[in-house]
């Protein structure tokens, strides 16, 4: 086991590495160019030239990349070229947020999708089945943007109702922390829910019609312990995998909710990055995601050999 | 097993708190010393400032305890350095804490501000005399020192300054004594006070920009707000100068600027009153105008919406085709739909400049003449019309709109338009470079004449990206800017901006206005074209 995590934890190197190169590559490639941005109608050629050699923009692209990758290797990720400020302490500032913002959706969304979705297979057919089936078209169909705008709409026309605004950390304000964070959450949550119950729909009605559940209630075993003990845990593997990737995704950034809900997660930051062509962040968070997502995706996979023992990686 | 996936947990757990130990100290500004200038300390001798008046009876009762003012930022501040940044979202933040040797009043008069008064020698040499007793925000005294540094700096080529082309013809600096500094010019530059009064000719502290390296992340200036801190994505605070050399200015103890990209949330926020202003888009007013607890205030700005058109390129090269396509593009369409009405006809200098601006309603080239356009269009022998197109920048619904409403336009008089939206880093990349043969936009006219004809249209000007290149024009303009006689000045600027209209490289199709949503408790607040946020005598009201 150890040596397997040890050797996925080798395999990062190179995908990590890819990553890096490639983001780089397309920050040179795509037009648009920082100086030319800040400066807008006021750039003269000398005005910008003397930017792009304060930014280091005129050195051979190798150079550049060696000066941001030797940095990154000590914990430099160098600052943000437009506003001049740091960007590793402003990441993890704001991967406290996403990380947050994360767990929070991911357990709203179980506690809809899992019990809904274990309804609906037991239930097969049914009205309610239809029902919660319809629902959960409905949260896979619905983007994010027009929930959260509506929900906005809703609350402040008719319920006077708005976030507080100014974001807080939870170590600050616990309770101003979560009153923030509750209606983006629950728009995440509830897109997540969508896919999540049919997945474990579908995925509890396959293990409902194998042998050892016939075999179970042939046995006398209440439909309780049928349900729970063994289709569930049968089950979850593939709900696993999904939960997996929403959570890498999530943790990425939410672009969206975030600008909507004005909260400063790493979504924004990539996006502001991406807009203003500030490559140092750009690269830095880009980096920091890819790093993110590959390390979801390995605790999955050890996940699942807990879940199911027949999984071994030794 | 277990015990390794519980490790791996933990794990995931100490990256949370790692990363939440990193966190933001945010601490808002307290309210806690309230109403402190609600008194008869007021020495009242400081004469020449405006507005004193309403000083006396909005003390007491009717203000607030809380007299934090919380605005919703539709961007974040990018930098904080008053000699280098353009962006609206940090000008705002910098404009309240450094200040100027002068200012515009609320008249577009030049007015002193740092300089207590200033005196033209002779063509060429300018003494201010300083205000006394004027303390940075560390404490320090403003003296010529660092009005000298501050324009050295400006002036440096390393600082990259965006007022460095404003200052070039300034040869010397001379300290004549403590509170006592004279400019000498290369020429008889007549817009040189407008830039003395620009918000990049800011007087900063040496020590500052020593200790910093840079202004970036730092703000220490002279002007009625202190910088307290600013969260990236989160906030900007500001606390009151208790300080300030006026009297009794400002009223509020601070100010806080929350960023909130989105619209649809920054109405939500200041229609539940969780923040007192923001600045909102002309289709969003009338979702709040029924609203008692706003009150929505909409002025004309210093910009104004374009179509340029790249005089290099066939067959835009030819003025008869310019001005077809002017004659044919309908203004007063444009303002009404794209704008809902509520915009104003301009030429280059927009109307809100004051005096310097010339009546274009009248003018031949605004008649919207179909026929005759299409006559001028055969006589350049494009008869049959041609194809061309329009970039327009993909962020911005009004630009993209007039490219919409001209391609119709134009589409009666044969020209067929083809319209490219573009991403806005693309959109400066092919403003820049003249990739397209029109493009939509918008500019700040400026506060002189000087930037709205000069800066944009002469041969050599630094953001005439059109290719125009017209002597006539040319002579005129660099004759206003080395004309010192007001008058004589004013009818050479009223000549220029003529022979621009009828040589039409830009159509200038509109001057916007903006919309401003405050509740009502916001007090003494007016924004004007060139400031849109003075807050010196602004306070909260009960």
């Amino acid at each position: 086991m150890y040596t397997y995590i040890l050797r996925r934890l080798f395999l990062f190197i190179p995908v990590l590495f890819g990553v890096t190169v490639f983001v780089f590559l397309v920050m040179n490639i795509i037009p648009g160019d920082i100086a030319s941005i800040i400066l807008g109608t006021e750039a003269t050629p000398e005005l910008k030239e003397q930017l792009r050699q304060e930014f280091g923009l005129n050195l051979p692209l190798y150079q550049q990349y060696w000066n941001w990758i030797s940095g990154v290797f000590v914990g430099d990720f160098g600052n943000s070229l437009r506003t001049g400020a740091p960007i590793l302490p402003e990441m993890l500032n704001r991967f406290s947020l996403t990380f947050e913002l994360t767990i929070f959706a991911a357990i709203i969304s179980w506690m809809i999708a899992i019990p809904m979705g274990i309804l609906a297979a037991v239930k097969r057919n049914t009205k309610g089945d239809i029902g919660i089936r319809f629902v959960s078209l409905l949260g896979v169909s619905i983007p994010n943007f027009a929930l959260a705008t509506l929900l906005i709409l809703i609350l402040s026309l008719f319920f006077n109702y708005y976030p507080p605004v100014g974001y807080v950390g939870f170590l600050e304000d616990p309770r101003r922390n979560l009153e923030i964070l509750l209606i983006p959450a629950i728009v995440l949550g509830t897109s997540m829910a969508g896919s999540l119950m049919r997945m474990t729909r579908s995925s509890i009605l396959e293990i409902l019609g194998q042998d050892f559940i016939r075999t179970a209630q042939a046995k006398g075993i209440s439909q309780k312990m049928v349900l729970f003990k063994h289709a569930l845990r049968n089950a979850i593997i593939p709900v696993l995998t999904i939960i997996g990737m929403q959570i890498g995704y999530l943790l990425g950034g939410t672009i969206i909710v975030e600008q909507i809900f004005s909260l400063p997660g790493l979504g924004q930051m990539v996006l502001t990055g991406i807009n203003q062509r500030d490559f140092p962040v750009v690269q830095g968070t880009i980096l920091f995601i890819a790093t993110i997502f590959v390390t979801v995706n390995l605790i999955v996979d050890i996940l699942y050999s807990y879940l199911d023992p027949r999984i071994s990686y030794d | 097993m277990k015990f390794k996936v519980l490790f791996i947990l933990a794990l995931f757990i100490c990256m949370l708190f790692l990363a939440g130990c990193g966190g933001n100290n945010a601490v808002s500004t307290n309210g806690e010393d309230d109403i402190s200038n609600s008194d008869n300390n007021a020495v009242g001798n400081d004469s020449e400032e405006s507005n004193n008046e309403n000083n006396n009876g909005t003390t007491g009762e009717n203000m607030a305890a809380e007299q934090t003012l919380l605005i919703a930022a539709d961007q974040d501040p990018s930098g904080l350095d008053p000699h280098k940044v353009t962006a609206h979202s940090s000008i705002r933040i910098t404009g309240k804490v450094y200040e100027g040797l002068l200012q515009f009043d609320d008249d577009m008069e030049l007015a002193p501000q740092l300089a207590e008064s200033w005196e033209q020698v002779d063509d060429t040499t300018y003494i201010f005399k300083l205000r006394e007793g004027v303390k940075f925000h560390n404490g320090r005294e403003m003296t010529a020192e660092d009005v000298k540094y501050s324009f050295d700096r400006i002036k440096d080529p390393e600082t990259a300054s965006i007022g460095a082309s404003y200052f070039t013809s300034v040869e010397d600096i001379e300290i004549l004594g403590d509170y006592e500094i004279q400019f000498h010019l290369s020429d008889a530059y007549a817009p040189f006070l407008s830039y003395i009064a620009h918000s990049s000719a800011a007087i900063v502290p040496q020590e500052v920009v020593e200790e910093h390296g840079d202004l970036n992340q730092e703000a220490v200036g002279t002007g009625p707000f202190v910088f307290e801190e600013m969260v990236p994505d989160t906030h900007v605070i500001l606390s009151k100068n208790e300080d300030y050399y006026i009297e009794g200015q400002p009223k509020l103890d601070g100010l806080k600027y929350l960023t909130m990209i989105d619209e649809s949330s920054r109405i939500a926020a200041v229609r539940t009153g969780q923040i007192h202003l923001t600045t909102v888009s002309p289709e969003s007013v009338s979702l709040l105008e029924a609203n008692v607890e706003l009150e929505i205030i909409n002025y004309y700005t210093l910009d104004y919406n374009y179509l340029g058109i790249n005089t290099e390129r066939e067959p835009f090269n030819d003025e008869r085709v310019r001005q077809a396509i002017s004659l044919a593009v309908d203004r007063n369409e444009l303002i009404n739909t794209v704008m809902g009405g509520d915009a104003q006809l301009t030429g280059p200098v927009p109307p809100s400049l004051g005096n310097w601006s010339i009546d274009v309603s009248q003018h031949e080239m605004y008649e919207h003449n179909i026929e005759k356009a299409k006559e001028l269009l055969e006589e350049a022998g494009f008869g049959d019309g041609f194809e061309a197109e329009i970039g327009v920048p993909g962020t911005y619904r009004d630009r993209v709109a007039d490219g919409q409403m001209i391609q119709q336009m134009l589409a009666q008089i044969g020209i067929d338009v083809t319209i490219v939206q573009l991403e806005w880093g693309d959109y400066i990349d092919a403003w820049n470079e003249g990739r397209y043969d029109m493009l939509t936009g918008r500019n700040g006219a400026g506060t002189d004449p000087d930037r709205s004809l000069n800066f944009f249209f002469h041969t050599e000007g630094s953001a005439n990206v059109w290719g125009f290149s017209d002597e006539e024009f040319d002579e005129l303009a660099e004759k206003g800017r080395f004309e010192v006689d007001q008058g004589t000045r004013e009818q050479t600027y009223f000549d220029a901006q003529d022979r621009l209209l009828t040589q039409a490289p830009n159509l200038f199709l509109y001057n916007p206005q903006n919309y401003i949503v405050i509740s009502k408790n916001v007090s003494d607040y007016m924004p004007l074209p060139h400031s849109s946020e003075r807050f010196h005598d602004t306070y909260l009201s009960e």
